[in-house]
């Protein structure tokens, strides 16, 4: 690199050197854009493809099972894209939820003093962190809910909750005139009213939330392990109860170790709910990705959009675990 | 918590009550937890031997469409193993995998002679010429399309090429996230913070409908190679992370004492910095290792038939058509992922155990 002489005029000759390099390599990177921008132009041309976001206000002639805003198939391609987001998004809240509160238990489990829950803790890790997630998801979803009874024979967990080989339904706030709660009723064919959920997204469901539940039990297992001893001691010395100091001594403290591999964990679980489209769960990738760029014939505008979506989600969550990071950190560490 | 040391006996009883029955609340959690355990045992027992069908290999043996069909796993084992992979040529397969396994295995006896140079032929010479005599078409061997490629095969091929091409960018990468030149320092920091958003799935979708459309139309790249792509892009930064830890673990000293031997950039990175650097990560290489590993079978939603794709392919095949089928597919599945990712962060952990006391021993 450069000439080389001994002292500080050897460092100017590097620096230089480095300059034009950097410039080569930026002239080198812009020629790249250029050409596969070129490129891209003229296959698109080629193929008789237009540009455009014009597509997105277009009919969507498609049917999604499940919406969370008012959808029918005349609606505009981007209501169907606020509804696959919408469906993304109540996936992953309900997968975070779940796995957080099976990996709290679990972590805690794995230092329990007795030997079988720590033990059971340590195979229920040991167990669905090694296998695939798609192929739990599939296991879940073809094998499982497959084995649950049809309409007629349904399994009612309690009078309000209705499991059966279509979905579990609940009863659901009703805004439509005033506020009301709707539980399911049988209807002729199926369960109306309340609220439910499709099979595909309690497979999704069970399957990303036992899988990643096992990472964080590890998370949690670690954090509870760096609070030093002495935290311990001197919360049982002070006479409080053990889950008092677990709650009020330990868990404040497991937290500052805790929450930046959750982040992670968070985002790996987000980024996995596109698993989605293995099962047809309508999210993104099934809707958008799938559906939409066949019949849009647009595949340019499509992957932008999608990318941009999943970037912009995880740098959300990203900045707002920093900050909930920064607030917990120690204050002069 | 522990009971105090006098109440402590030794032998059985006096295990149990420590660590089962040290008190009423233990003793009612582990009282319940027995119970539950020695249902599911029952449960799972009678579901996977008792109530399953084991005789015949023909679909007519699995007439309860229900329960476990073993018969499935035994009749679709060639596919499972192979995907459509003509039969006559896999012999090259084996020979290819046995050589690689062969050569994993002469590098990790530490006594062995040469083994920088095995080491060497492992990581330059062996996946070209693995390639080329799975892919064939020259020097008289018969060309098989990769379209034919599938099962436990294509699994290993994927996850063991995609490695292979992603350590090397990921390192590039990682040095590259550390260089004094701000173009390159932010170029490689955009390209790894943006990649790492992205869902394996999304990308495979990307690379697909995308790859064509960037190259000219003379340049043709098939559906394994465009997912290999995808594969790659992603695990390079992920590995670049992991290197990346290892580059900042390093004192200071370490690059200054370099530079002042009179080594350039490339001799201190190659002989000082990087050894010492990737030996730190390689507890996460190997965890990202692990990851791609189960993440291949996310291969099956593009139609490429990796082993769960081949299981499925092989399921909704209408003679096998049932739970039964299906349940014994994946948990033949299941038992091969396990046992690898097992064996592999078992293996990993004592690695860095060995690693550790290593490293104090040298301070």
């Amino acid at each position: 690199m450069g000439r080389r002489r001994s002292g500080f005029p050897g460092e100017l000759v590097r620096k230089n050197s480095a300059f034009w390099l950097q410039c080569l390599l930026g002239l080198a990177l812009v020629a790249l854009v250029v050409l596969v921008f070129r490129t891209t132009q003229s296959n698109l041309e080629l193929l008789g493809v237009q540009s455009g976001f014009d597509f997105l206000w277009k009919k969507a002639g498609f049917s999604i099972s499940q919406h969370l805003i008012p959808y029918t198939e005349d609606s505009p391609i981007w209501v169907a894209l606020a509804v696959a987001i919408l469906n993304t998004l109540l996936l992953a809240v309900f997968c975070i939820f779940l796995a957080s509160l099976l990996g709290l238990f679990v972590g805690i489990g794995r230092l329990s003093s007795n030997w079988l829950v720590s033990r059971l803790s340590l195979a229920y890790l040991e167990v669905f962190r090694n296998i695939p997630v798609l192929l739990q998801i599939f296991f879940w979803y073809y094998v499982a809910l497959r084995a649950l009874p049809s309409l007629e024979s349904s399994i009612f967990i309690s009078d309000y909750l209705v499991l059966n080989n279509r979905g579990l339904y609940f009863p659901f706030i009703e805004f439509a005139n005033g506020f009301s709660i709707n539980p399911p009723v049988m209807g002729r064919f199926a369960y109306e009213g309340g609220f439910y959920l499709m099979p595909e997204f309690l497979a999704l469901w069970i399957g990303l939330s036992l899988y990643n539940g096992s990472y964080i039990s590890e998370i949690v297992r670690s954090g509870f392990q760096s609070v030093a001893r002495g935290q311990w001691e001197a919360g049982t010395a002070l006479g409080l109860k053990p889950a008092t100091v677990l709650r009020r001594v330990a868990f404040p403290q497991a937290l500052r170790a805790v929450l930046p591999p959750l982040t992670t964990v968070y985002m790996n679980m987000f980024k996995a709910t596109s698993l989605a489209a293995a099962i047809a769960y309508p999210e993104i990738v099934s809707v958008f990705v799938g559906t939409v760029n066949n019949l849009a014939g647009r595949p340019v505008e499509v992957m932008a959009v999608s990318l941009v979506f999943y970037a912009g989600v995880s740098f959300l969550v990203a900045w707002l675990m920093g900050r909930w990071n920064k607030r917990v950190t120690l204050r002069g560490q | 918590m522990k009971t105090s040391t006098a109440r402590q006996s030794a032998g059985l009883p006096g295990w149990l009550r420590r660590n089962l029955f040290s008190s009423w609340w233990n003793a009612a959690v582990s009282l319940v937890l027995l119970g539950l355990l020695a249902m599911l045992a029952v449960r799972l027992f009678q579901w996977l031997i008792i109530d399953a069908q084991w005789a015949g290999s023909a679909p007519s043996a699995c007439a309860d469409t229900t329960s476990l069909c073993w018969p499935f796993v035994r009749a679709r084992w060639p596919q499972f193993l192979y995907g459509l992979y003509p039969s006559d040529e896999v012999w090259r397969v084996n020979l290819g995998l046995a050589a690689g396994a062969l050569l994993g295995a002469a590098l990790a006896v530490r006594r062995m002679p040469a083994r920088r140079w095995i080491a060497a032929f492992l990581l330059l010479a062996y996946p070209p010429l693995a390639w080329w005599l799975f892919r064939g078409g020259t020097w008289g061997l018969t060309p098989v399309e990769t379209s034919l490629w599938g099962g436990f095969f294509l699994t290993l091929v994927v996850t063991g090429s995609v490695f292979w091409v992603s350590l090397l960018a990921g390192v590039l990468l990682a040095l590259g996230r550390q260089s004094r030149m701000a173009l390159v320092r932010q170029a490689c920091t955009v390209w790894i913070e943006f990649w790492r958003a992205v869902p394996v799935l999304v990308l495979l979708f990307v690379v697909i409908i995308m790859l064509p459309l960037f190259l000219p139309a003379n340049i043709e790249i098939d559906q394994l190679g465009r997912a290999m792509i995808a594969f790659a892009i992603l695990m390079s930064t992920y590995l670049a992370e992991a290197v990346r830890g290892g580059l900042q673990s390093l004192s200071a000293g370490q690059y200054e004492a370099a530079r002042a031997l009179g080594l350039n950039w490339r001799q201190s990175r190659l002989h000082v910095v990087l050894p010492q650097a990737l030996a730190v990560s390689l507890p996460q290489i190997t965890s990202n290792f692990i990851g791609l590993f189960k993440e291949t079978t996310v291969l099956l939603v593009i139609g490429l038939f990796d082993l769960l794709g081949e299981v499925q392919r092989a399921a909704s095949d209408p003679q096998w058509l049932g739970t039964g089928t299906t349940a014994a597919g994946y948990i033949f599945v299941a038992v091969f992922f396990w046992t690898a990712c097992f064996c592999l962060s078992r293996a990993s952990s004592r690695l860095e155990r060995r690693m550790t006391r290593y490293r104090a021993a040298a301070t």
